[in-house]
């Protein structure tokens, strides 16, 4: 479904992303996972065509990113991480003009706008102004807009941050229902989401690409003593409490904290340089 | 074509579906009566001439306001990544905005056709001259807007794009009074960059090719750099 290689980006002087290849089949969910300002955002702005790559290439379902953008942009679905809705609009009329610079011909634009509205909960807010909704309302409908089109490929960047718990439990079994019919990148903050929907995960730090791998495995060969863990007898509970199962936050910030013990030791080498 | 067309119909219902639409329609006539009834009154004879000036004078003012928002607010508001990820072309895109605050500006213009009529119901003026002074001013504003239109897509200020849109229609309009200090080529290109020069052709009914390609190429320039800046994401 998407093939990228070699993707850089550079602002000025600045390198976003170096050299960043990876594959995603038809129908995976894959969690972009990172820090902010890992790449994540550019990354997805490149894959929607928002912003061009300075160099590399990426081609969705056989089409080329960059010579083929309208053709690609039309099997796309994004929600950016600021959900892009024209406030002074009702629910109703910016969904409607969704449709229709989505490209959705005129006799199936009824039919899609009242799936969506009932696939994302909206109908009691349809005649709503949008500025008036609450945050978790927006950025239903900022869903809503990303697969009015009925996209093969959902692009969903930090679709819960901000939210209150009921909220993100709500857009969260929103994707859940969405993730069945489309290939799906989500990119978020909260992990446990990533454990919940992601199949597979790719992590990105200063810009590369540092894990591409499934979820399962991932975890797995973190927790090589795992099975062990849950054969142990009863009264080693307290000790495997204490060296339990990593999960994926475990993961992430053991990736990230290299940078920290990085820090340390050229710290830590530049004081004994001062003594001598 | 078809979102071109849906584009210009959104951006007309946001002026409309907001005060703003009624306010400036409301206070722009209310002047434009004024001045009207003044001029009318003082000069006693059947002809719009002074007030087309005062058209043009006013627009100078109101056009940047009416497009300071563009695309500056799109890109404050994070909804150009909407219309930018959309599979829909750039060009389509400034054409749409540009057809939508056009067609709220012939409502506004078009609304002062009364004049035509009342002076037509009291004497016998000179149709032509109205007629080609109203291709003239029609054609001034569609300018305007397009020049309004390019500097709210080089930023993300609203205010700062109204700034830099009267910096640009003021040199345009007030350049004719630095012909003095110049001859020769200069004087003629100084001539031939002033608004007022144009339109002064066309409120005394007289339309001349070089008017017309003034106007339609300064839009078209416009419109093609209002294309590019978005392409290169200057705003970002």
């Amino acid at each position: 479904m998407i093939i990228t290689k070699n993707i850089s980006k550079n602002f000025g002087s600045f390198q976003a992303l170096s050299d960043v290849s990876f594959e995603i089949n038809k129908g995976e969910i894959v969690g972009f996972l990172g820090r902010n300002g890992a790449g994540k955002t550019t990354l997805m702005r490149i894959l929607t065509s928002f912003l061009p790559a300075s160099s590399g290439t990426v081609i969705i379902d056989g089409d080329d990113v960059s010579k083929d953008s309208l053709i690609t942009r039309q099997k796309i679905g994004y929600l950016p991480e600021t959900p892009p809705l024209y406030l002074n609009m009702t629910v109703k009329d910016y969904l409607k003009f969704a449709a229709e610079i989505k490209g959705i011909p005129a006799k199936n634009r009824r039919r899609q706008f009242d799936s969506v509205m009932a696939e994302c909960q909206l109908e009691h807010v349809a005649s709503k102004t949008i500025a008036t909704l609450s945050k978790g309302y927006k950025q239903r409908v900022g869903i809503a807009q990303a697969i009015i089109h009925d996209p093969k490929l959902l692009i969903l960047d930090e679709p819960t941050s901000g939210l209150d718990p009921i909220q993100n439990l709500q857009v969260r079994n929103l994707i859940k229902n969405l993730k069945d019919q489309r290939t799906v990148i989500i990119s978020t903050h909260i992990l446990s989401e990533i454990e919940h929907i992601a199949q597979r995960v790719l992590m990105i730090k200063s810009g590369k690409i540092i894990i591409d791998e499934s979820l399962g495995s991932l975890i797995s060969s973190h927790n090589p003593c795992e099975l062990n863990d849950k054969n142990s007898d009863e009264s080693s509970d307290k000790g495997s409490s204490e060296s339990r199962a990593m999960n994926l936050e475990d993961i992430f910030i053991l990736y990230h904290s290299e940078q920290k013990s990085d820090q340390d030791n050229n710290k830590n080498s530049a004081l004994v340089n001062h003594h001598e | 074509m078809n979102k071109v067309y849906f584009i210009a119909k959104k951006e007309l219902m946001t002026y409309f579906k907001s005060p703003v639409a009624y306010i400036t329609l409301v206070l722009s006539i209310s002047i434009f009566n004024v001045f009207f009834f003044i001029i009318i009154d003082q000069n006693r004879e059947v002809s719009l001439r002074d007030v087309f000036h005062v058209m043009e004078f006013m627009f100078l003012f109101l056009l940047p306001i009416m497009t300071m928002r563009l695309f500056s607010e799109e890109k404050a508001d994070g909804t150009m990544e909407f219309l930018m990820t959309a599979p829909v072309t750039n060009l389509a895109i400034v054409l749409g905005k540009y057809i939508g605050v056009l067609t709220f500006f012939s409502i506004l213009l078009s609304l002062t056709l009364i004049y035509f009529a009342i002076i037509e119901f009291f004497g016998s003026p000179d149709r032509q001259t109205i007629v080609s002074g109203y291709i003239g001013v029609w054609l001034e504003g569609a300018f305007f807007i397009a020049v309004g239109m390019m500097t709210s897509s080089w930023t993300h200020n609203q205010i700062v794009a109204a700034m830099m849109s009267y910096v640009i229609l003021f040199l345009l309009y007030f350049l004719i009074n630095f012909t003095q200090y110049f001859s020769g080529p200069a004087e003629t290109i100084i001539q031939y960059m002033s608004t007022l020069t144009h339109l002064e052709h066309f409120i005394v009914g007289v339309i001349t090719v070089g008017d017309v390609v003034y106007y339609l190429s300064g839009i078209f320039i416009c419109i093609v750099f209002t294309r590019l800046s978005i392409e290169n994401r200057m705003f970002q």
